[in-house]
């Protein structure tokens, strides 16, 4: 099976290439839209976060002192590639309904394809999000284990995004459960404070986040990218090995169910 | 086909079929899953079923029937977009759908971009595509259109590049579904030489078409399907000429009460009415009527009328219009050396042409009487009745009439 992804590398490719080019064709600014978009919604956040709510982020790793928005925006950065991989996977099977309907080839081509875009996409926040610490003066070699903790959340993020497009194109109610959802899941994840601010509160709503597996995601950011601390070893396999299974299981029951996607749509 | 020719079979179909679940009881959001439960009772129905087919490698195969017959769902099945639900189908080789032309399109992208998005989705590895895109520029004649966005381009340039991507990427079964009536004359010439030589090259073509005509040329086998199943396959000409006599008698079956036939109402007509025409119908050899001719077969007009007084040889003009204006031509008996004699009262006569040399089309019909010195009209009778020709091969002709030409060397 994922030898298939290997072989139709080629075809992903073609699907990554098309929605590349296509994607700001039609606006002036272009990919500039990529990073307005959440350096926007980081300002806001950041703003109304700290000032109003008075949410206190911990230490930076260099020690001298604490960034609200540096917290925020690492934080930011993971749930963006997690939801949206998510978001964007689960419409691709519509949108490229005509096709599938007509040609035969893998149904997971277009959606890994788009995949691949919005992983630019996060990459693009990535590389704004590293200017930030360095500027901040806050570098460490811990920045290394966020390799393999942003591949794991995106093949979490890619396993769960393939049932989900499956799903999508039989039931269309899925796409607005999953929008309440994930705004729902957004506010259970360490994003907008620091997982320290749930101990001692409802025990059922500290559980919940700490069962939420996004918040080992981005908690572990925080802890590579802000606070410069290596997790255990144990951890960082997990979140990779979680990813890849949650990927692996994805891919499967996709195949299963999109065997007959020609006349589902 | 027995299995004992030793012809290669390129895509072998064994007990073919397919059944779908209605669409009026899918369920298709959650709510309703909740609330109504599974479905109970899915109706289902089998759009093609029981199909046993081998299609020989390096032929071009016909597929024929009515709307909704299953040639379509059968075609997207050898393509592998449906699974067959019962059967097996095996090809050989790379099957390629030319199902729909420039379904991957995408508007905002150049054709040049396009080509090659288009040639991956097909299944051809990218240096294939390089090595043929400045073929499929040239075939599609856009010339430097090809850098523009496709959203610019007008519908005849859209199926063009479509056509030229699908068959330049050299698959070895290709399916076309009702796609051959693309572009313009010069470009249709083209595409047909090209498919020509595909068949040359032994690749396996598989065209579903309504266009009889066109397939009877192009085909080696046709395949006719009526409701899922299959009626008859083996040469062009008896397989289309046996789909037409069951679309020709249902449609006669159809309209049990004839409509080729017309009585006159008291409207005032041209000429002194000594001699009225009543009735004008066409009917067949034993007179019984029609509703539609065929090329090559007799029948005949009954034309009823009634006298005021004894009318003495008189001249009766039928003159055939088509139905695009032209009038095809004006058969009298009097030229014809027939002279009915002295007639009165309520009469009948038929008028018949012997191996109807009409072509398909339909033609209308005036009736004008003179009496026997041709100078005194009694009766002209315009748009007396309407009548349509039909084809028994298929073959749709050019012109109005198929004249008995005999050929011969000397």
């Amino acid at each position: 099976m994922l030898t298939d992804l290997y072989r139709q590398r080629a075809l992903i490719g073609a699907f990554a290439n098309r929605d590349f080019a296509t994607r700001y064709r039609s606006s002036i600014l272009g990919w500039a839209w990529s990073l307005i978009q959440p350096l926007a919604i980081l300002v806001v956040f950041a703003a109304v976060f700290s000032l109003v709510f008075r949410i206190k982020a911990p230490d930076l790793g260099n020690g001298e002192g604490a960034s609200y928005a540096a917290f925020l925006f690492t934080g930011l950065v993971t749930w963006n590639l997690f939801s949206g991989l998510l978001n964007l996977s689960m419409t691709q099977l519509k949108s490229n309904g005509e096709l599938l309907k007509k040609v035969q080839f893998p149904a997971w081509a277009p959606i890994l394809g788009a995949s691949i875009v919005q992983l630019i996409q996060v990459l693009l926040e990535l590389t704004v999000l590293v200017l930030m610490f360095l500027w901040l003066r806050n570098v460490g070699w811990t920045w290394i284990i966020a390799i393999p903790i942003l591949i794991g959340t995106a093949l979490f993020a890619q396993g769960i995004g393939l049932v989900l497009s499956i799903i999508n194109a039989r039931f269309g109610d899925v796409m607005y459960i999953v929008a309440v959802v994930l705004s729902a899941l957004y506010f259970l994840t360490p994003v907008l404070y620091p997982i320290s601010m749930v101990d001692g509160q409802n025990e059922l709503l500290s559980l919940v986040v700490k069962l939420n597996p996004m918040s080992w995601y981005v908690q572990s950011m925080h802890d590579v990218m802000y606070s410069l601390i290596a997790p255990s070893a144990a951890v960082v396999v997990a979140l990779l090995v979680g990813g890849f299974l949650t990927f692996w299981a994805g891919l499967a029951i996709f195949s299963r169910w999109s065997e007959d996607i020609g006349e589902l749509l | 086909m027995s299995e004992s020719t030793n012809v290669p079979v390129a895509v072998d179909m064994q007990g073919v079929g397919k059944r779908f679940k209605r669409n009026v009881d899918r369920r298709n959001s959650i709510k309703e899953r909740i609330v109504r439960g599974r479905s109970r009772k899915p109706e289902d129905f089998w759009a093609v079923r029981g199909v046993s087919l081998q299609i020989p490698k390096g032929s071009v195969y016909g597929l024929i029937g009515h709307n909704g017959s299953g040639k379509s769902t059968l075609l997207k099945m050898i393509g592998g977009i449906y699974r067959p639900t019962e059967g097996s189908i095996t090809s050989q080789g790379r099957v390629a759908s030319l199902i729909e032309l420039g379904a991957g399109f995408h508007p905002d992208m150049t054709g040049r971009e396009n080509i090659s998005l288009n040639g991956s989705i097909l299944g051809m590895p990218k240096k294939e595509i390089q090595a043929v895109t400045d073929e499929i520029i040239d075939f599609s004649g856009l010339g430097d259109f090809i850098n523009d966005p496709v959203k610019h381009y007008s519908s005849g340039m859209y199926v063009r590049l479509g056509f030229s991507v699908a068959v330049h990427m050299k698959p070895d079964v290709l399916l076309i579904d009702e796609v051959l009536a693309v572009g313009d004359e010069e470009f249709q010439r083209k595409c047909f030489d090209h498919l020509y030589a595909l068949r040359r090259s032994g690749r396996t073509i598989i065209v579903v078409s309504h266009g009889l005509g066109q397939l009877e040329g192009l085909c080696d086998e046709i395949a006719w399907l009526e409701h899922g199943e299959m009626q008859e396959f083996g040469a062009p000409t008896t397989t289309i000429a046996s789909y037409l006599r069951k679309v020709n008698s249902q449609e006669a079956a159809r309209y049990p009460e004839v409509t080729a036939v017309r009585a006159e109402g008291e409207d005032a007509r041209p000429g002194d009415q000594t001699l009225r025409v009543r009735t004008a119908a066409i009917v067949d050899v034993d007179g019984n009527p029609m509703n539609h001719a065929e090329t090559g077969s007799t029948f005949q007009f009954r034309i009823g009328f009634t006298t005021s007084e004894p009318v003495l040889g008189p001249n009766v003009r039928i003159a055939l219009q088509h139905e695009s204006g032209p009038l095809v031509t004006m058969i009298g008996n009097h030229r014809l050396g027939f002279d009915l004699g002295t007639v009165s009262g309520d009469n009948v006569f038929d008028v018949a042409l012997v191996d109807n040399p009409l072509l398909p089309g339909r033609y209308r019909v005036h009736i004008d009487v003179f009496d026997y010195t041709g100078s005194r009209l009694l009766d002209s009778w315009n748009d007396a009745v309407e009548f349509a020709v039909r084809s028994q091969s298929g073959e749709i002709g050019q012109g109005f009439v198929q004249l008995p030409a005999q050929f011969r060397l000397s």
